[in-house]
């Protein structure tokens, strides 16, 4: 199936860093048991919950609620997210309605699976989200994200394959005063591609997409997310950490574009990298495209290894290197990772990276 | 009536001159100056004739030539470049092809006060403006400077430094040119340093030898045919073991051009210890208000850091051009090596740069600094695209990068494309950008101390742009602060 498929390739200047080799392999990758119950993958939370197994919804593990499970056209014309037709899920919100603490598992035991999303809050609707990729395989999913005026949207989703690919695409709209937070942790054995496109519709909207990349062996992660301001007073951010070990890399793109008449625009890109070994590399391209003269656009990025001074004063209270290391390590993640605005959540993400970082280090 | 006899007079000593001169180069084909339109091997072949090129050289174009039929044009620059036609334009042709002017009333008055305002004296307004009279004016100027030229070439021997046009260096001194052209900017490296490879007209080679410092800045300026290097110029400078040089490219004032495709190479070789500060104005016709004409600059510009301890230095001022691509780079293989990136980059009606620096980081213990200025007006784009890689055998590098971008006017673009690739974790990589415009409060303080609004911009846009300007030599540095106002005039009130 995949061998037919147009893949990007690296000299496509958006994909130089992306391994496509590791999605084509795990989409040919034969099924096998994983040993993995979908009961585990979701969090202690009350609210719907949605398993998808290979990409087929899986009715025992789901109480869906609010949420409908519908085929879906795509009108993406990503390369990856084109293909991610057929079921998948939709959430539509009242105007001033609620609906929190949605959960979504998706599980893989090999090869590909397709699943497209459709996430519409009217005006003033609240929602909250959190995703699980789990198992293994090539998992390939577009979300479609349209928030009208006022509507807030939190969505949490991590990466937790054990091998194989996951490529992630949202595609969002904010509207008006609308917020969209959307944070990601890539902390399994598997490779991935987090993609996003948000655009700023409505005046003084807000986006945020953000997250940490954790890698190691011979992973390659990477996000590439562009946020685009239409209109005037909107501020979006971008705060995304990556910790490369081994051979890994571990891959940073971020792009805010101002147009022409987005005044009085603020942007904030902060992009690091931390490298644990002397063969891992960590990517940086923190981007802007500036069409408006009445904005603040300002972005940071850094790449290196941990503070020795910060070590040496841990270690100087006592606190042997490698614990030193952990601690310092996981308050670098935690900067990403602060921005989820449920303890709960927060706290099950925090959890998985430093059951990576007690496996790293 | 006095003076019209003395430009005959001196007319005719400049032809008798030039006749000369071709005498001494070419014993044939005097009249056939430049070969038939269109690019093939065959013009290949007669661009080398024409140079007495020895056989290598003639070998490495024509390879050159067939490696450039088979790549493309990049397309990942935020520039939309209109389809370029290779087949209709020359490749070789003394510059005669301007069209004479009767006298300085003929030129273009919008460029006359430009003249002015940079405080040209008026014979050499004549000869950049290539008004016929002054041809005589213009071609004593370059005996006069032929003379200055080897009066300096005397002492510029006495130090063992070579200075030569790169045709006259493959002629004399092959081995040298042999071993280094093409080693830093590699014919295939991309598609414009493909076809310079093929085409090149001329250019320049300068070697300094071990330990010398050479005793003057040097500069095209000075050369008899800086005017005739034409379109696809190519450079090549060696600072062998503990040397220095500083190079000057260019001149502040706007030069008439007919070429509209200019793709230049610039290669530097540093070895152990020496440096090099290469500095750069472009001012060349960036067309006119409604976007039509003007200099499509796709410029390969690199230096190798060999040696240990070496430095390179880049620093360049770019107003002109209507398309501008260009990335000054450093390739720091040698330990402790360091390189240097300066740029100041204003873009103004519908100009269109691309332009940014990339720091490869080989050796241990490199060094690199990226200072870069984007100043955007009109409706023109202005993009900072850079690279910074740290290789996995390179200990202890540092970098900093800065990019500022400043615009005036809200139908502007300013654009930063920074690529960082490290994998080596004893580096230490920064990174910082910001986006501004002018402020009012800036303005009104400016002007409440009785300077008018051009006057303002011109002083604020130089205080943003100050720390590239102090890196420029001096007469350079003078002459750059001021042509940054006259770019940006009108762009403000």
């Amino acid at each position: 199936m995949v061998s037919t498929l147009e893949l990007p390739t690296p000299r496509m200047e958006e994909w130089r860093w992306a391994d496509m080799q590791a999605l084509r392999s795990a989409a040919e990758a034969e099924p096998r048991v994983t040993g993995l119950d979908p009961a585990d993958l979701f969090l202690d939370l009350d609210g719907p919950r949605l398993c998808f197994i290979d990409g087929a919804f899986e009715p025992a593990h789901s109480r869906p609620g609010a949420v409908q499970v519908t085929r879906q056209i795509v009108s993406s014309t990503h390369p990856l997210a084109s293909l991610a037709e057929g079921e998948g899920w939709s959430l539509h919100i009242e105007p001033e309605h609620a609906v929190t603490a949605i959960q979504i598992v998706h599980l893989g035991s090999g090869g590909e699976s397709h699943v497209p999303a459709r996430i519409v809050l009217a005006e003033d609707a609240v929602a909250s989200l959190v995703e699980t990729y789990a198992g293994v395989g090539w998992a390939n999913r577009l979300t479609s994200i349209s928030l009208a005026r006022g509507a807030r949207l939190m969505r949490s989703v991590r990466l937790l394959q054990d091998e194989g690919f996951v490529s992630v695409r949202d595609e969002a709209e904010v509207g008006e005063a609308a917020s969209l937070v959307s944070i990601f942790l890539g902390a399994g054995g598997m490779g991935s591609r987090i993609d996003g496109a948000l655009t700023l519709t409505g005046k003084g909207a807000f986006a945020e997409m953000g997250g940490a990349l954790l890698t190691r062996g011979s992973q390659r992660q990477e996000c590439a997310v562009a946020v685009r301001h239409e209109e005037t007073d909107g501020s979006s951010r971008q705060i995304w950490r990556a910790v490369a070990a081994d051979k890994s890399v571990a891959s940073l793109a971020a792009r805010v574009e101002v147009a022409r008449g987005a005044q009085k625009t603020d942007g904030e890109q902060s992009l690091r990298g931390l490298l644990l070994d002397r063969t891992a590399t960590v990517n940086l391209k923190p981007e802007l495209e500036i069409f408006a003269d009445d904005v603040k656009c300002a972005h940071g990025a850094t790449v290196g290894e941990l503070d020795k001074n910060a070590l040496f004063y841990l270690e100087s209270r006592g606190i042997d290197k490698a614990r030193a290391t952990a601690m310092l390590t996981r308050s670098f993640v935690a900067d990403a990772l602060s921005r989820i605005g449920e303890d709960a959540v927060r706290e099950a993400f925090e959890a998985d990276a430093d059951k990576w970082l007690g496996g790293t280090l | 009536m006095t003076t019209e006899t003395d430009t005959k007079a001196r007319n005719a000593e400049a032809l008798a001159a030039a006749n000369k001169k071709y005498e001494w180069g070419f014993s044939s084909d005097i009249e056939q100056e430049f070969a038939p339109k269109g690019l093939s091997e065959d013009t290949v072949r007669f661009i080398s004739a024409k140079k007495n090129e020895p056989e290598w050289m003639l070998e490495y174009r024509l390879k050159a030539f067939r490696t450039w039929q088979t790549m493309e044009l990049p397309e990942w620059a935020k520039l939309a470049i209109p389809e370029i036609d290779y087949q209709d334009a020359y490749y070789y042709a003394e510059p005669k092809q301007k069209k004479a002017l009767g006298s300085l009333d003929e030129v273009d008055p919008e460029i006359l006060r430009v003249y002015e305002k940079l405080g040209i004296p008026i014979e050499e307004q004549k000869m950049l403006a290539g008004v016929e009279g002054a041809r005589k004016v213009a071609v004593d100027a370059v005996f006069d400077s032929v003379s200055v030229a080897t009066t300096f070439r005397a002492e510029l021997e006495a130090a063992g430094v070579i200075f030569r046009s790169i045709s006259e260096a493959i002629r004399e001194y092959p081995d040298l040119v042999r071993k280094w052209l093409g080693k830093v900017v590699p014919v295939r490296d991309n598609f414009f340093s493909a076809l310079n490879a093929a085409v090149f007209s001329d250019g320049t080679f300068v070697y300094v030898p071990e330990g010398v410092r050479c005793p003057m800045e040097l500069s095209t300026y000075f050369r008899i045919n800086a005017e005739n290097t034409g379109q696809f110029e190519r450079t090549l400078i060696v600072a062998d073991k503990g040397s220095y040089v500083s190079y000057l490219e260019g001149c502040t004032a706007p030069m008439r051009d007919e070429n509209q495709l200019h793709a230049a190479v610039v290669e530097l070789v540093a070895l152990d210890d020496a440096e090099i500060k290469y500095s750069t104005v472009q001012n060349w016709y960036p067309g006119d208000e409604n976007g039509k004409g003007g200099i499509f600059n796709f410029v390969t510009k690199r230096a190798l850091c060999e040696g240990k301890n070496s430095k390179v230095s880049w620093t360049q001022v770019e107003t002109g051009s209507a398309i501008t691509w260009k990335y000054p780079s450093c390739v720091l293989k040698g330990d402790g090596s360091v390189g240097e990136f300066y740029s100041v980059a204003v873009t103004n009606g519908h100009q269109q740069a691309d332009t940014g620096t990339k720091m490869l980081h080989i050796g241990k213990n490199t060094r690199s600094t990226i200072v870069s200025k984007g100043i955007s007006a009109g409706k023109s784009n202005n993009t900072y695209r850079g690279r910074v890689l740290v290789n996995a055998g390179a200990e202890n590098v540092r970098n900093f990068t800065q990019c500022d971008s400043l615009l005036l006017g809200d139908q502007c673009g300013a654009h930063t494309v920074p690529y960082i690739e490290v994998k080596n974790p004893s580096a230490q990589i920064e990174h910082e950008a910001t986006t501004s415009k002018i402020s009012e409060d800036q303005m009104f303080y400016a002007m409440q101390r009785g300077l008018d609004s051009e006057a303002a911009v011109a002083l604020i846009v130089n205080g943003f742009a100050r720390e590239v300007l102090k890196q420029l030599p001096m007469e350079f540095a003078v002459e750059a602060q001021k042509l940054l106002g006259i770019s940006l005039e009108g762009s403000v009130g």
